[in-house]
């Protein structure tokens, strides 16, 4: 029982990490609480939903598309909504990407309804056995396309120059302006960005687990722990931070029942902001 | 209080970050109705021993005495009420207020013991604002004033706290020639009409020898000289903190 | 508002006498909406005296509102009289903001709100799981007033106008006073307030107790009011929406604001309701949007600006 439970934990815990480093770079470089968030992360799971409709594309191969849309949904919205507003202050940019999250749910609520949808692919049911355990194929899949994800954002963070642009503004506007980084357009890209993984993560989610609007709220109340608990913008701290919501979370279900999920997460938030403001991994560093 | 009318005793202060000793170790004592002078090049600590006197940041090492009664420990705001206060070397106004509602903050809180009910208060930073002369523009908003008006507004402010000790960092940075010479007298007149002691920090040496009763000279964190303007305006130390070796070496071959 | 302050004060003292007699010449329906449009104009002067003029934003604020509302709940049930459970009510609130904001109010900006949408959403899942105490998610109920309909309606609308009222005045002296130059020189410069000698951490509690305790009498009222109570209806996450974009429409930092807000996103809901059914989602986050963008000083604060520009224009003139 253990080993299926930690097993479960641990490729719940995948998505959840490439789920969170989205918000979390958002929040930690481009300096937006984003949350509309939820919103953009079921888009990428209809998306999905509506190339295997139509087009019978598994979505392991539409999360390219997923990705690119949201990409280019992200920056639009960046570059005209909320950038001209970020001077203005928290409490700006919160309201205006919650009305954005309004505005978007209804658009779902519209086209696909309030309820809850999944996408049957032929290998849903497929699993296979490690230890005493049985490991759903989808889940495993996704778990190690979620990971090759998340290396693949560090690789773009660490060697590219976009990338190193977007840590060099991370750590030291002023000084990035200085050697000519243009800021906004890293702010931009990195937002962007989010939105993209949030999209990625839709998609992967789109076969192993059922989607709704009903998830809006919820996908946001989990990313701020994941984002908080890693310490905002560092990429391997959110993905510390998604396991370890997916191992509480697990465990929480099984030994407390699942009306305490939120709490504990909420509770294990509060505790973090309180002890150590800057997440578990110490300083709001890169990498 | 206390010997010699010793009203600030900086006492082996150090602050690391890591492993730069932003202060090493610096010690000196300040006479009440004193101006000292504080200097060095950039970077030498100036600004960061006043984080530390003021509370602002925690020291590494090292005490700070102020009228006998051991400040170190104390947050920002307590020090402020015990009668230290210090200007901001980037003015730090109070943005959404008028000039006289900022320097009427300093003048509700500030030291204690003195009548801070609104009235007086009210009646008091209108004084002080008329002592700098700011008087015509003190219902303008903070934001739409100018830079030698800001400082003006920081200082009659700080004023307005009736400190006894006053820590003045930079003021004078960013200020053409004229506006030096205006802030100067206005510093030399407030400190005769109030009898305030002042720790004056600078790094340009023209605008502290004329004021100063005497200076500390900070380099690398560490103090390097103190003495009258004279002494140390030809000690090689201090020359070569600020000209470099070979400059002092030449100075020193020349006789 | 009004230069001239005799001016001001007759005005509102009029304001307060038509409310008074407002509900004779309306339905039940509509006395009922402007009830709840006092009672957010109340939870938003909560808001504002924290955000418009500290600089706080506490998104969870609406935590109090629950509290005020269950304690009301679980008082009432145990046989104390409504006017015996208000003090506890509001203690309990102003009890938790203290508690609670001595570690929270040091975080900077960001951090404090969300550290506040975590306490609420703590609050709310204990609340629906204590199920013997509080009901659980089910909700609970409340004694129900012996009284007709009518009688009731105007009683809670009374009660909720004295609320505002009350609220309005109390936050107005308190930012006058020295005390409010204090909470808004902590929103002007947090570290210039910290070395002028004002203890920051005092007055964010201040503030922080003084809007719990208008917010939980505002929950209390509620409850009694509805008669039935459930945790997801007063710990709401759309309670905090709601009076941010009261805070946005009526103008931060005045304290017509809020009440000048209420109303206008109360009418504009009622509009946007009944022509946008399908989409009124999508209508009030376009209007929001809007708002922010056009409008982003408020009513009050829109109207504050043409003044100034108006006697800065004049002065010119004269000074010419």
């Amino acid at each position: 029982m253990g080993l299926q439970m930690l097993i479960n934990a641990i490729l719940l815990g995948g998505l959840y990490a490439l789920m969170g480093i989205g918000f979390s770079l958002q929040w930690g470089i481009s300096g937006i609480i984003n949350l509309s968030y939820g919103a953009m992360v079921i888009l990428g799971s209809y998306i999905s939903l509506e190339f295997f409709n139509l087009f019978h594309i598994d979505p392991f191969i539409s999360m390219i598309m997923s990705g690119a849309i949201l990409f280019v949904i992200g920056a639009a919205i960046y570059r005209t909504l909320l950038q001209p507003l970020i001077k203005g202050g928290i409490v700006f940019t919160l309201i205006l990407t919650f009305a954005l999250r309004l505005v978007i749910e209804n658009i779902i609520l519209k086209v696909w309804s309030a309820d809850y949808r999944t996408i049957r692919v032929t290998y849903a049911g497929s699993n296979f056995q490690f230890g005493d355990a049985y490991v759903p194929l989808i889940k495993f899949l996704a778990f190690i396309v979620a990971g090759i994800l998340i290396y693949l954002t560090y690789l773009f963070m660490m060697k590219t120059k976009t990338g190193k642009g977007i840590q060099a503004v991370a750590l030291d506007k002023e000084g990035a302006q200085a050697v000519g980084i243009d800021v906004e357009k890293m702010y931009l890209i990195n937002f962007a960005l989010g939105t993209a993984l949030a999209g990625l993560t839709g998609s992967l989610w789109a076969s192993i687990y059922s989607f709704s609007p009903h998830l809006l709220g919820p996908i946001v109340g989990k990313v701020f722990i994941i984002a908080i608990l890693g310490g905002l913008g560092n990429i391997w701290g959110a993905a510390a931070g998604g396991l370890l919501l997916g191992i509480a979370e697990t465990a929480g279900v099984v030994f407390l029942g699942s009306e305490w999920q939120d709490a504990i997460g909420m509770v294990i938030m509060v505790s973090v902001l309180l002890w150590r403001p800057y997440g578990l991994m110490g300083k709001k560093f890169f990498g | 209080m206390g010997e010699n009318n010793i009203i600030l005793k900086i006492e082996t202060l150090s602050k690391h970050f890591g492993a730069l000793k932003a202060v090493d170790e610096v010690s000196f004592e300040v006479k009440r109705g004193e101006i000292v002078g504080l200097i060095g090049p950039n970077g030498a600590g100036k600004t960061t021993l006043t984080n530390l006197a003021t509370g602002a940041f925690p020291k590494t090492a090292g005490k700070v005495i102020f009228k006998d009664l051991d400040i170190s420990n104390l947050k920002p705001y307590q020090i402020a009420r015990h009668g230290l206060t210090r200007t901001f070397q980037v003015v730090k106004p109070l943005i959404g207020m008028t000039v006289e509602e900022n320097v009427l903050v300093g003048s509700l809180y500030g030291r204690d013991k003195r009548n801070t009910d609104m009235k007086n208060a009210s009646k008091r930073a209108r004084e002080i604002i008329k002592l700098v002369g700011l008087e015509s523009k003190k219902d303008s908003s903070v934001s739409d004033i100018t830079l030698p008006d800001l400082k003006k507004m920081e200082f009659a402010r700080v004023l307005a706290m009736e400190p006894e000790v006053l820590f003045l960092d930079e003021v004078m940075a960013g200020l053409n020639p004229t506006e030096v010479e205006e802030a100067s007298t206005l510093v030399r007149k407030v400190r005769q009409e109030k009898g305030l002691t002042i720790v004056y920090i600078e790094h340009i040496m023209r605008a502290v020898m004329g004021i100063s009763d005497r200076i500390v000279v900070l380099h690398h964190g560490r103090k390097i000289v103190e003495g009258t303007p004279q002494k140390v305006v030809n000690d090689s130390a201090v020359i070569e903190a600020y000209l470099g070796k070979r400059y002092a070496k030449e100075v020193n071959n020349e006789g | 508002m009004f230069k001239n302050k005799q001016v001001s004060i007759f005005l509102i003292i009029v304001g307060i006498i038509i409310f008074i007699f407002l509900p004779r010449f309306l339905s039940g329906y509509w006395v009922r909406v402007i009830t709840t449009i006092f009672m957010y104009a109340v939870i938003s002067q909560g808001m504002n005296l924290m955000s418009g003029y500290m600089g706080y934003l506490p998104f969870g604020n609406a935590m109090f509102f629950g509290v005020g509302a269950y304690i009301t709940a679980i008082g009432m049930g145990k046989g104390l009289s409504f006017l015996a459970v208000l003090p506890l009510a509001a203690l309990t609130a102003i009890l938790f903001s203290i508690l609670l904001g001595l570690p929270v109010l040091r975080l900077r900006g960001h951090y404090f709100a969300i550290a506040t949408i975590g306490m609420s959403g703590a609050i709310l899942s204990v609340v629906q799981n204590a199920t013997e105490i509080t009901g659980g998610a089910m909700g609970t109920t409340l004694p129900i007033i012996d009284k007709s309909p009518e009688v009731t309606y105007n009683y809670f609308y009374l009660a909720m106008l004295a609320l505002m009222v009350i609220t309005s005045l109390t936050v107005y002296l308190l930012i006058k006073s020295k005390l409010g130059f204090g909470i808004r020189s902590i929103k002007a410069n947090e570290e210039a307030a910290n070395s002028m000698g004002i203890n920051t951490t005092y007055h964010k509690v201040i503030a922080w107790a003084t809007s719990a305790l208008f917010t939980s009498i505002a929950g209390a009222l509620y409850a009694y009011w509805m008669s039935f109570i459930g945790p997801d209806e007063v710990f709401d996450i759309m309670i905090a929406v709601n009076t941010i974009v009261i805070m946005l429409i009526g103008g931060a930092g005045s304290v017509l604001g809020p009440i000048i807000g209420a109303f206008v996103v109360s009418l504009l809901s009622e509009v946007v309701w009944s022509a946008f059914l399908e989409y009124h989602l999508a209508a009030l986050g376009i209007t929001i949007i809007i708002i922010v963008f056009f409008v982003p000083k408020g009513i009050t604060g829109t109207i504050a600006d043409f003044i100034k520009k108006r006697e800065l224009r004049l002065r010119k003139k004269v000074s010419v």
